[in-house]
């Protein structure tokens, strides 16, 4: 039991701090990836 | 009530904002590619934004929290495995590179272009027959979280689901994808910060130590390890790694965002990021379930389990973690997560709307249409008919979400009817990408074997979840080894 436990933990602490992370760095970086992406539908709605 | 006027005025902000931003979207929408995949323009970061807030609802967080509260730290391992297959997905491209390579924009239109159109009509069917029935809980359940954390009457839970279901239709019939991404990329920051917090909280108030004792105590060993619960085992381990394989391969909502980004490359880094993000998408409320079992789990036992009293009441397990969440959350505080889960809501609903209506009116009508001789429609009467297929699921959806109450474990539920189609058209996507003997009546044999496999073990014979998904899985493979090897070779 004690074994599944710690095992438990360290995946616990693992899930919570990449979730964190990730939200982190998408959250700031995601904004030029919006932009991004404005711009080449609109250009694709632009041509012919 | 437990609202205050500061958490009412930010629910109410926020789904002012998501509105306003949902109709941006249409103003970018020319033709059916930008209505259904974006364009196929989607980079990595917002790519992850909205595959995680797809995937990530106040559903979630309701069967996942359920999970944690009847099964304890056992409950994990499902989690762990979403979260591994997904990684594996990502890093090997299993699938997703050669489908993003194909420029799909569903998942059934594979089968016609490896199989047969009958194939894909067949499948589109079953496709979304299997994933409008894993909807149909939704709405109630997420409907009953806001009504116990803002403390709303449940008389009124009709009137919420109604609004919650028409507030995500209205930006997700007008701008398709292109509003579903933009309001997503603002729910999944929102959500993300409210899982934070919840978890935060939860641990805080319930205290770790108290947690570990307290599955100690109520289900000893069982609590901890998955081999040793007699829920799950060996089997279910197995299934729900094959389930999982599918899911994070032939799931259209998942399947949609592979369609819509960039290059088949960005598709895998897109899925490998979001793995990492899985594994909290489970774990993390499945903990809130545990915390919940610790701070009211003193109630008679039901199926091994002390039910939650909360004020002297005795609810359902599922209901256990928000009443928690009404409870230990402050002003303020409470307002942010609820928003945070209304975006979780609103981002999975319209996502799926769009996802099962896509292949309502692309898999089915289109291609009927298409055998019975009428001619091709142009852009807009596609969007037309993908709008109007929207409509009629959202209906479907609220009358199934009033009259239908799963038994058992919702996460079970979940799995088993998407298992109706992941079984077949898994092992078809792999046979038909892998293996050339792969034919169409093998494909045939296997969407029906894996829909019969599903349906009637479960409904009908009420086997336990895990044989019935093993049954399900096995069958689909058995379907297609041998109606491929009786068919007239490959085409």
């Amino acid at each position: 039991m004690n074994l599944w436990l710690i095992f438990w933990a360290l995946m616990l602490v693992v899930a919570g701090g990449s979730f964190a992370a990730i939200t982190v760095v998408v959250t700031v970086r995601g904004f030029r990836d919006l932009r991004q992406w404005f711009a080449s539908l609109s250009r694709q709605n632009a041509d012919p | 009530m437990n609202f205050t006027p500061v958490d009412w005025a930010i629910v109410v902000g926020y789904l002012v904002t998501t509105l306003a931003v949902g109709l941006v979207g249409k103003r970018y929408v020319g033709t059916v590619s930008h209505y259904l995949v974006a364009g196929r323009e989607l980079g990595l970061y917002v790519g992850i934004a909205t595959l995680a807030a797809t995937e990530i609802g106040t559903i979630t967080f309701m069967y996942n929290g359920e999970f944690g509260y009847r099964y304890g730290f056992a409950a994990f391992a499902p989690a762990l495995i979403s979260g591994l297959v997904m990684i594996f997905v990502g890093r090997t491209g299993f699938v997703i590179r050669r489908f993003r390579d194909l420029r799909l924009m569903t998942v059934p239109e594979y089968f016609e272009v490896r199989y047969s159109r009958g194939l894909r009509i067949v499948t589109g069917v079953l496709v979304a027959l299997g994933g409008i029935l894993n909807m149909g809980v939704f709405l109630r359940i997420e409907g009953e979280f806001l009504t116990v954390v803002s403390g709303i009457d449940s008389r009124y839970l009709v009137g919420v689901m109604t609004a919650i279901l028409l507030l995500e239709l209205v930006y997700t019939v007008l701008g398709g994808m292109v509003s579903v991404v933009i309001t997503d990329f603002l729910q999944y920051v929102l959500l993300s910060v409210a899982t934070i917090l919840v978890s935060i909280y939860a641990v805080t108030f319930a205290g770790w130590g108290h947690i570990v004792s307290k599955v100690t105590t109520v289900m000893g060993h069982a609590g901890f390890s998955p081999i040793a619960n007699p829920k799950f085992g060996i089997t279910f381990l197995v299934w729900q790694t094959l389930l999982w394989l599918s899911l994070h391969t032939c799931w259209q909502t998942t399947a949609m965002r592979v369609f819509s980004t960039k290059s088949a490359e960005t598709s895998k880094r897109v899925m490998t990021w979001t793995g990492f993000i899985f594994l909290g998408r489970g774990m993390l409320p499945m903990l809130w379930g545990i915390a919940a079992l610790t701070l009211y789990g003193t109630g008679a036992l039901h199926r091994g389990v002390p039910q939650p009293v909360v004020a002297g009441q005795t609810l359902a397990p599922i209901d256990a973690m928000p009443a928690m969440l009404a409870h230990i959350l402050g002003p303020g505080v409470r307002g942010v997560v609820v928003a945070g889960m209304l975006a979780a809501t609103m981002s999975v609903n319209s996502s799926y709307l769009l996802g099962w209506s896509a292949v309502i009116s692309q898999d089915v009508i289109l291609p009927v249409r298409q055998a019975l001789g009428r001619g091709a429609l142009g852009a807009r009467a596609q969007i037309f008919v993908n709008r109007i297929a929207n409509l009629f699921v959202s209906l479907f959806l609220m009358f199934w979400g009033l009259y239908y109450t799963p038994p058992g474990a919702v996460y079970l539920y979940l799995n088993i009817t998407g298992t109706i189609f992941l079984a077949g058209a898994f092992v078809c996507v792999v046979g038909g990408l892998y293996w050339r003997r792969s034919n169409v009546l093998g494909g045939y044999v296997a969407m029906l074997a894996g829909a019969a496999g599903a349906i009637v073990p479960f409904f009908i014979l009420k086997w336990n979840e895990n044989v019935t998904g093993f049954a399900a899985f096995g069958l689909a493979l058995c379907g297609l080894v041998v109606g491929s090897l009786l068919g007239r070779g490959e085409r």
